[in-house]
């Protein structure tokens, strides 16, 4: 698949985890929209739930899935990352049924969710963030086949690239045992 | 969006725009946000992440600079959210009292949050989380100023 000697990028600027490079962007946009979207809900819910139950209901199933999708990312260990891969399906799965329900069915949704119209309040970064979330785990969880090959001299490389990699270092290698197990590469 | 309490903000909204609402002149914005406080934080946040997005595009990792800006934009914040704490101790209530709060506590913490994250990270995604903050500043005035359209300061 790729040369053993060549690493896929050159090491300053390969992600370490899920959190690192893009990720750093990605938590960060996650994190913002699971407080947003959580803290709306539980005021809504709190003071006005019979105005609009359905909305303010898929609005704290949104804020939960976001929360579970920020801190799956933000820990990037393989278990995490299964189950960031499985908040953001659901989110794009959410995003897509409640823009199409908010829009055939309107009287459901006096109120808007965070999902109403596809997340057009929100400038569609709803519909966006789980498609980057998907294409960023799918590429980060392919590196390992990559990185087992070029194992030594990746590490090599990020010992000179300094202190800031030392503690992915020791994690590597189970990360990348882990992969190859469940991808079953034969 | 969803639906705004206080329809005095609806016409000029500047997120929403679902009425045929005379939304063309310059002035009609200000309907919204119409204080020098915050007009400044919207631009300055905007203008922080255009800066930011610059030093994401080069390839730069987070600076001293850049650092400064998110300092001038969370003093703007606290600005600003003294001005809104002021007016609350003075008895004034918005419909909205809990979500204003919220939005209160939210506000300062943003570019706080932003530099420590960003700071973690020694790639060009630093300034590009940076530039979310900016971003996230100018749309929380706009925002605010839906919540309680009141403030003038």
């Amino acid at each position: 698949m790729s040369e053993p000697m060549a690493p896929p990028e050159p090491t300053g600027s390969q992600p370490d985890s899920t959190r690192t490079g893009p990720g750093r962007l990605l938590v960060a946009v996650y994190g913002l929209f699971a407080l947003s979207a959580s803290a709306r809900a539980g005021v809504q819910i709190a003071t006005k739930f019979h105005h609009a139950p359905v909305a303010y209901l898929l609005s704290a199933f949104a804020g939960v899935v976001y929360i579970l999708a920020t801190v799956t990312l933000a820990i990037g260990s393989p278990t995490a990352r299964r189950i960031a891969v499985v908040s953001c399906s659901v989110e794009l799965a959410g995003v897509l049924a409640v823009g199409t329900w908010s829009l055939a069915d309107p009287a459901t949704f006096p109120d808007a969710t965070v999902w109403s119209s596809y997340g057009s309040g929100y400038g569609f970064v709803p519909l966006v963030l789980p498609v980057f979330g998907l294409l960023w785990l799918r590429r980060w969880t392919k590196r390992p086949r990559a990185r087992r090959a070029t194992v030594t001299s990746a590490e090599d490389a990020g010992e000179a690239a300094g202190g800031g990699v030392a503690h992915v270092e020791g994690g590597t290698p189970g990360r990348g045992a882990e992969n190859v197990v469940t991808d079953g590469r034969t | 969006m969803h639906t705004v309490d206080n329809p005095a903000c609806q016409p000029g909204g500047l997120r929403q725009q679902r009425s045929p609402a005379p939304v063309t002149t310059k002035r009609s914005n200000i309907t919204c946000v119409n204080g020098a406080v915050p007009t400044t934080i919207i631009v300055a946040g905007l203008a922080l992440a255009g800066y930011a997005l610059l030093m994401t595009a080069l390839n730069r990792r987070m600076s001293v600079p850049l650092l400064a800006a998110v300092g001038v934009l969370e003093i703007l914040l606290l600005v600003e959210v003294g001005i809104i704490v002021a007016k609350l101790a003075s008895g004034e209530r918005p419909a909205g009292l809990a979500t204003l709060i919220g939005y209160l506590i939210a506000a300062p913490l943003v570019p706080v949050a932003a530099a420590l994250w960003g700071l973690m990270e020694r790639t060009r995604w630093g300034p590009a989380v940076i530039a979310v903050a900016g971003l996230v500043a100018a749309v929380l005035m706009v925002r605010l100023h839906q919540i309680w359209p009141v403030i003038h300061v």
